[in-house]
């Protein structure tokens, strides 16, 4: 478990003063893929370099399983690096070395002996698909493989935490993709908890059960990725969920609404899991004496869950709208009026 | 054959001590450097021993061996030559203050060579728990090997031009043939002949250097 405890941390250089982080919380349980998003210069990088200590919080704690990272000394903090693994946006491999003696240094460093060295080393890059690729240098590879050999380097002590630090950044969108399923492949098969840094929306959608939104060096919003995508709370949060869950009216539709002249009111749906969206709209139809249009419809699967957002245009009067929101209410469906 | 007006013995002997003076300064003023270098890399602004006062030191340190011309700083240290070496002329007096006028050129060409390698390769060695002599020696100097041999290069070069006003205190040399036999005595050959050898010298240090630097870059 990592527990950030009421974490500030303050850059001082050349006389200017940076606050990277303000009071942040966050608990990390055992087995979460915990994703951290917000634009560059929130302080998620600086979060996450905390956790292995390469940044000291000014204030607050950073405890790993109860372990207070401040009160333990030089080589203790040493120790606990081996068994955290980082990935690098930049990937930070050392092209003098080929890829195997990229991958075998944690273990050197480890004084690991020979021959298990070179087994772990051909497993891992067994693992990433890559074994044809150790005697290459880092130089004669492309983004993802580069990306590839420095996840196999991070699993190579048997870690128990995987920190990514803009792991996909630097990568096209196939590759990341590639990277992606990887990273999903090394949760599921070796329980690793990972702590995932990024800007990009579609890897937390992707990868994360729980998240984190920062902004300006504090956590504006945090929850599991089904609640916050499926309902996010702040501006920062809404404009990042909208670029993969979209959830707005086009334009042109709009301007048609505005030429309605009935009395209308425009609702936006959200369903989950097995909420039964065609029964809810047949039933709105034919019980009350409304007209419905559909003006926006969407649907996504979020750790393995539907959501569903429709915007609704219900014209009718007000006697029978108001019929119409108590029907979904009762649907349990969570709705809110959208005013144009 | 052309008569150089000394005989072939003197100028092998010659040879022999330049490349006796070269090699011998060039091993110990590197050994130094690398130190003085990786010392002033970590304890920089920037580094990961931050420490004001030491860098400032070595830094200044360094900054005044550098401004002195070497055959100034020759006759400066002659007493801390005499400490060393039992005497203050010949081959092996030069050594000290060659050791001394490289090893501090060498400790900023090394200090470049190593600030090149990225930050980022320092922060992977920290994340698996390097120690600062392990990140020194598994990540820094192998990744800036073939800067390092640029820079050795370079350092040697400079050091064949030292090694010919190391004559004033008598250590012989190919610089020192060509001083007192060829120009003082006003022969043209054998300056020509000790300049073509100095220019042969020169060639063949900077293509090995070119060649080990490429081989290490070059994957």
């Amino acid at each position: 478990m990592i527990q950030f405890k009421d974490v500030s941390k303050t850059f001082k250089s050349k006389g200017v003063t940076t606050q990277a982080l303000q009071h942040v919380s966050l608990t990390i349980d055992d087995g979460d893929m915990f994703g951290v998003i917000g634009f560059s210069g929130a302080g998620k990088s600086t979060l996450l370099r905390m956790v292995n200590g390469l940044e000291m919080p000014t204030e607050g704690h950073v405890e790993i399983n109860g372990q207070d990272l401040s009160k333990i000394s030089h080589n203790e903090m040493r120790k606990l690096r081996k068994s955290i693994g980082m990935v690098f946006q930049q990937f930070n491999l050392l092209d003098s070395r080929t890829v195997f003696d990229n991958v075998a240094i944690p273990l050197r460093l480890n004084k690991a002996d020979k021959d298990k060295m070179h087994k772990k080393v051909m497993e891992l890059l067994e693992y990433v698909n890559l074994a044809d690729k150790a005697d290459a240098y880092p130089g004669q590879l492309s983004g993802g493989q580069k990306q590839r050999v420095g996840i196999a380097r991070a699993l190579a002590t048997d870690p128990s935490i995987l920190l990514c630090d803009e792991a996909t950044s630097a990568l096209d969108p196939e590759t990341t993709e590639s990277i992606l399923q990887l990273l999903e492949r090394i949760h599921k098969e070796l329980n690793i908890t990972m702590l995932i840094v990024t800007h990009e929306i579609q890897v937390i959608q992707r990868l994360c059960n729980r998240v984190a939104v920062m902004e300006h060096g504090k956590v504006v919003e945090r929850g599991s990725v089904l609640e916050v995508f499926s309902n996010p709370q702040q501006d920062m949060t809404k404009k990042f969920v909208r670029t993969v869950i979209p959830d707005q009216i086009p334009p042109s539709v709009v301007a048609k609404i505005h030429e309605e002249k009935d009395n209308y009111k425009i609702l936006k749906l959200r369903f989950l899991g097995d909420n039964a969206t065609d029964h809810l709209m047949y039933h709105i139809n034919k019980t009350f004496s409304v007209q419905t249009n559909i003006l926006f419809a969407s649907v996504n699967e979020l750790q393995k869950t539907i959501l569903g957002i429709f915007i609704l245009q219900i014209i009718g009067n007000d006697a029978e709208i108001a019929k119409v929101i108590q029907y979904i209410d009762e649907q349990q469906v969570q709705w809110q009026e959208v005013d144009l | 054959m052309i008569d150089l007006g000394v005989p072939m013995s003197q100028i092998i002997l010659a040879a022999e001590q330049t490349v006796y003076m070269v090699f011998v300064s060039l091993f110990l003023g590197t050994i130094l450097a690398i130190i003085m270098s990786v010392v002033l890399v970590l304890t920089n602004d920037d580094g990961i021993l931050k420490n004001k006062y030491v860098y400032t030191v070595l830094n200044t340190v360094i900054n005044i061996i550098r401004s002195i011309p070497f055959i100034i700083l020759m006759v400066f240290i002659l007493p801390l030559t005499k400490m060393i070496v039992g005497t203050r002329i010949g081959t092996t007096a030069a050594l000290v203050p060659l050791v001394i006028f490289i090893a501090p050129y060498l400790t900023r060409l090394f200090e470049n060579s190593i600030l090149e390698v990225s930050k980022g390769i320092v922060e992977a060695a920290q994340s698996m728990g390097a120690s600062y002599f392990e990140i020194v020696w598994y990540f820094l100097l192998p990744e800036a090997k073939s800067s390092l041999i640029l820079s050795i290069t370079t350092g040697t070069i400079g050091l064949i031009g030292a090694t010919a006003m190391a004559g004033v205190i008598g250590a012989g040399g190919v610089g020192d043939l060509a001083l007192t036999y060829g120009y003082e005595r006003l022969n043209t050959p054998l300056m020509f002949f000790t300049v073509v050898i100095l220019v042969i010298f020169v060639q063949i240090i900077q293509s090995i250097g070119n060649h080990f630097a490429y081989k290490t870059r070059n994957h």
